[in-house]
């Protein structure tokens, strides 16, 4: 693999919405660590797109981001 | 669109009109972090920001202004990426252009538009297997497990898995386009 598609993968993997909790607060992704500036802001205007994306293919109009944190939500109560 | 009609439903505890406002508020808020993007995780961000107005609500006075509770979300949000910024004391960050473009942005609502919403539906349906099981793991999986886990659960490696989920998005887009609409014009 290339290091550009190495880091095309970094950017998909980035602009995901799992996160990892770190000390009872959201944490950044691993994958958002290993990428220059240009890479992060190309995986924060992926996940824009997608998580339009993801809401649109949603029957109640959620994202993963939305569904994640409603998951965090729902299992704290 | 004003997103605190769902006010009194999530002061009451309600999840539904939470995850209500989440669906209208969670694209502004996201945009409202662009200028930090290449220095903080603005998905993790936008992440602890929700759960924070769920936190927070109940102590929350609305002033009688629309998108009150968007307006607290984005201030939670633009707070915690000032603090990352200062904690990871990000060299090439200049806080004061950093927040002199936060107090340039307006604060909206907005709701789905329908026929983009048939539109993707359409395209996702046209995916070949592979990268539309890849999509749809990531749909069904809803953040709550890594790529690594959901490339595991279709038989994939990691790799393979994100090149799948590439080719699905790019199709999606490309698919889209041919209907005339342009993604990066609509949302970014």
């Amino acid at each position: 693999m290339s290091p550009d598609e190495h880091r095309e993968l970094l950017i998909e993997e980035a602009a995901g919405a799992h996160r990892p909790l770190r000390q009872g607060q959201v944490g950044s992704a691993p994958a958002w660590h290993d990428l220059d500036e240009a890479g992060r802001q190309q995986a924060h205007e992926r996940a824009t797109e997608l998580r339009e994306m993801e809401a649109a293919l949603d029957p109640e109009g959620l994202s993963s981001t939305a569904r994640a944190v409603l998951q965090r939500i729902l299992s704290a109560t | 669109m004003d997103l605190d009609v769902h006010y009194s439903g999530i002061v009451a505890g309600d999840t539904v009109a939470f995850a209500r406002w989440m669906a209208g508020a969670e694209p502004q808020l996201r945009r409202s972090l662009s200028s930090f993007a290449s220095v903080v995780d603005t998905e993790a961000v936008v992440q602890e920001a929700l759960l924070r107005v769920w936190q927070v609500v109940a102590r929350f006075e609305p002033d009688g202004r629309p998108n009150g509770l968007l307006r607290l979300a984005v201030r939670i949000a633009r707070n915690l990426a000032i603090s990352e910024v200062r904690r990871s004391k990000t060299r090439g960050a200049d806080m004061d252009e950093l927040e002199r473009r936060l107090d340039e942005q307006e604060v909206q609502g907005s709701a789905p538009d329908p026929h983009l919403r048939r539109l993707i539906a359409l395209c996702r349906d046209k995916l070949p297997n592979k990268p539309a099981a890849a999509l749809s793991a990531r749909l069904h999986g809803q953040g709550q497990a890594p790529d690594a886990t959901l490339a595991e659960r279709l038989g994939m490696t990691k790799n393979t898995f994100l090149q799948n989920f590439t080719r699905a998005r790019r199709l999606l887009k490309d698919c889209l386009r041919a209907q005339g609409v342009d993604l990066e014009r609509e949302w970014v």
